[in-house]
């Protein structure tokens, strides 16, 4: 892959006996967003600390760079760090400062200044919709613009692939909705994202491509559809019948007028018994999600309820 | 070194924004600074207006002496008490007095008499004291020359008769011309004697500091007693007579704690950085981990050298006077290496903000208590004292003393310097050894 901006082959890591990250290896295109989907304790935050040279591999090899430049780079080299833009999952700003100064301060760290400091710290306050809030100190910031100033910051000098940590852990739907926009503001832009979530349904809407993981292992990588049409399953349809006619064969299961029965292709099936006189009093179809993606890889449930 | 900078401001500004830390390192401080100052008062000969203390020997108790006793004890400047020689002597040694001044006997018979041998004064000073010494000296000549006035005015009663004498003379038909002019040249002279006499009796009330030798008449010999101090310069009195103002001991103490809250700020700050989740934001931008370190350090000896600065800028307001403030800024440089070094250590204490502040602190009261920022280490009992070497707040006080009031010498500063030095450092390489390992 030529394209690739970021790379991991055959890394691992562990922590005494428990082995956080096991011979996982993927490329992150240029251009995309690749999602690194899997539980609590999958070893998402460990693999992006790999990636960041914030911890050494016990073994396996990370590289990033441009695609022009093609040999593999060490990520704990400045030239190296520029390229990359972290939003850590634990929150990594200062609470005693304001989100101006916590633009400024990072923004000098990687060695800018003056009328492209204020540009950059002008745009990225505007990004996280914080431009009214610039001097207030972060600690009066509600959790959802703490989040926001916590990306933010990733993106001040201009990186050129942002990580995402689990970038809406904690945050009010409102807030988490917020956040989505941004980052599909930045998927527009072109912006080359890796984010790594728990959450089936932030994958599915926001990654191109996305990296299953549990107990540090790669279980399936292919872009959203392909998982689905692959582990996804059939569709489960459920619905309240008003009038059956006699002898028209229902699918599934029955209990009094309740039916239930899986579909590869549910709209059809609906058509067809409603071509045949089936009233529907209501009509539920649960498509195959990245849930029931990860249940048939792992037979368990992503998250437990 | 942009990137170090730009850390240390950024502490900085966290340091002083965080109220509680700032009254720890600024308001705590003055307050201890003026209380202490307040509750030791002054050292005995604080300020230009206080009096010299000066033990008078009279030996001669004549009229005469007794006139110049009583000159020297009503002059503003003078507190005297009278006693016998060897107890005079005595208490000059013991510094309880500055200087003892001696009359002979004779003194009477040949004191403020120009035509006469000078009369012998003796006089022993303290050795510490030179200005005082020269100032005393001014105000025996300035006795001597009252008592001389004195014995003019005999002759300023002449003065009158002469010129009645001369009038006399004028109006006397009966004297031959010859004899006129022996008479009138007699009368002359004595007249231009009178006017000299007078001409030397206000020189020498004039001047404070008067001549010995004064119109060409010897007035008084000043002889010098050797009162070489019995005190030990070691001992509380001895310290307590360099102090130059009451804020001598209470600022320098005082500051420590101002040192210490800085110290106890920045090794919270690194945990803080870790808990809060900036340290991984800092570790993965494009500086290197000592880089990191380094902008600590540099935040905890600037705040400590503002510290330092600010406090002796307030002493001075109130009236401390620094002896040299060459050594001044060489002593706060060593204070700032050693408590940043200090500090480095202590970040590594704990691994949240609470235990390094726990144990931090701790520390910090116990080196500030057997250092001597409470109670000066000079009034402690002696095993304290031996103590007292361990903790580096001790060096600190002396370091930053010897360069404001007990006048050390470059080979005296060596040492508080030295030891602050070589603590700092130890504790830079040490802290950042650990630091930068995990
Ligand atoms: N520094 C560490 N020391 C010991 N165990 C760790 C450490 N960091 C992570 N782990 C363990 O490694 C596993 C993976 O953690 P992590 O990468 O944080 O998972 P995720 O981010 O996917 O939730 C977890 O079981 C976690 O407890
Ligand atoms: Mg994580």
């Amino acid at each position: 892959m030529a394209d690739s901006l970021a790379t991991i082959s055959s890394l691992r890591k562990s922590f005494g006996d428990l082995k956080a990250v096991d011979d996982l290896s993927f490329s992150i295109r240029q251009g995309e967003t690749f999602g690194l989907l899997g539980p609590n304790g999958a070893g998402k935050t460990t693999t992006i600390s790999m990636l960041v040279g914030l911890l050494k591999p016990d073994s396996g090899t990370v590289s990033i760079g441009s695609p022009e430049c093609s040999n593999a780079s060490d990520p704990t080299l400045p030239r190296v760090r520029k390229l990359v833009g972290v939003a850590p999952q634990t929150l990594s700003i200062y609470e005693a400062m304001s989100a101006k100064e916590n633009l400024e301060f990072f923004g000098q760290l990687y060695g800018i200044s003056g009328t492209k400091l204020r540009e950059r710290v002008a745009w990225c306050l505007d990004f996280a919709q914080l431009a009214d809030r610039a001097k207030s100190r972060v600690s009066t910031f509600s959790g959802g613009m703490k989040r926001r100033l916590n990306i933010a910051v990733a993106l001040l000098h201009e990186p050129a692939v942002l990580l995402l940590d689990e970038p809406t852990v904690g945050v009010d739907p409102q807030s988490r909705n917020h956040i989505f926009e941004c980052i599909q503001t930045l998927r527009e832009q072109g912006m080359t994202i890796l984010y790594t979530t728990h959450y089936m349904e932030e994958a599915q809407r926001l990654c191109d491509r996305v990296a299953i993981v549990d107990h540090g292992k790669l279980l399936a990588l292919d872009t959203v559809d392909h998982l689905l049409r692959q582990y996804g399953g059939a569709s489960v349809v459920t619905a309240d019948l008003e009038t059956t006619p006699n002898g028209v064969e229902i699918p599934g299961t029955r209990t009094g007028n309740t039916i239930r029965f899986e579909a590869q292709h549910p709209l059809e099936e609906v058509a067809r018994l409603s071509g045949k006189g089936v009233a529907f009093q209501t009509l539920n179809i649960a498509q195959p999600n990245l849930e029931s993606v990860f249940l048939t890889l792992t037979g368990r449930k992503l998250r437990d309820e | 070194m942009n990137q170090v900078l730009v850390m240390a401001i950024k502490d900085l500004r966290l340091l002083f924004r965080d109220k509680l830390g700032a009254f720890f390192i600024i308001g705590f401080p003055i307050l201890m600074g003026l209380f202490f100052g307040m509750v030791m008062g002054g050292p005995s000969s604080a300020g230009a207006q206080s009096k010299i203390k000066i033990a008078m020997v009279d030996l001669d108790q004549s009229e005469v002496s007794g006139e110049f006793v009583r000159f020297m004890a009503a002059h503003e400047s003078i507190a005297l008490a009278e006693s016998d020689y060897d107890a005079a002597r005595e208490s000059v040694r013991k510094g309880q007095r500055m200087a003892m001044v001696v009359l002979e006997k004779g003194f009477g018979e040949t004191a403020g008499v120009f035509w006469n041998q000078p009369p012998t004064i003796q006089v022993g000073v303290d050795p510490s004291r030179a200005a005082e010494a020269a100032m005393l000296q001014g105000m025996v000549m300035e006795g001597i020359g009252q008592l001389a006035g004195q014995r003019m005015t005999d002759m300023s009663s002449m003065s009158d008769t002469l010129a009645s004498a001369r009038d006399d003379l004028a109006a006397d038909e009966t004297i031959s011309p010859g004899n006129r002019l022996l008479f009138n040249t007699f009368l002359g002279s004595l007249e231009n004697m009178q006017k000299s006499i007078d001409a030397l009796q206000t020189d020498s009330s004039v001047s404070s500091a008067g001549p010995v030798n004064a119109g060409g008449f010897e007035f008084a010999k000043i002889e010098s007693i050797d009162v070489s101090r019995k005190i030990d310069p070691k001992s509380q009195a001895g310290q307590m007579r360099q102090l130059k103002s009451k804020w001598d001991i209470s600022f320098p103490q005082a500051m420590m704690w101002g040192v210490l809250a800085c110290v106890a700020g920045f090794a919270i700050s690194i945990a803080r950085e870790r808990t809060q989740g900036t340290m991984m934001r800092l570790q993965i931008a494009p500086i290197t981990r000592s880089q990191i370190l380094m902008g600590k350090a540099l935040a905890c000896f600037l705040s400590v050298i503002l510290v330092v600065a600010f406090m002796i800028g307030l002493g001075m307001f109130l009236g401390m006077r620094p002896g040299n403030y060459w050594m001044l800024a060489i002593a706060a440089l060593c204070v700032a290496t050693c408590f940043t070094g200090i500090m480095m250590i202590m970040s590594n204490l704990g691994k949240t903000e609470q235990s390094v502040n726990g144990a931090g602190w701790a520390i910090s009261m116990v080196m500030a208590m057997i250092g001597g920022a409470m109670i000066p280490v000079m009034f402690m009992p002696q095993f304290m004292q031996k103590l007292s070497y361990l903790s580096p707040i001790k060096w600190a006080i002396l370091a930053v003393e010897g360069a404001v009031w007990r006048e050390f010498s470059v080979a005296e500063m060596m040492l508080p310097c030295g030891i602050l030095l070589v603590t700092g450092l130890v504790g830079m390489a040490v802290g950042t050894a650990i630091l930068t390992r995990e």
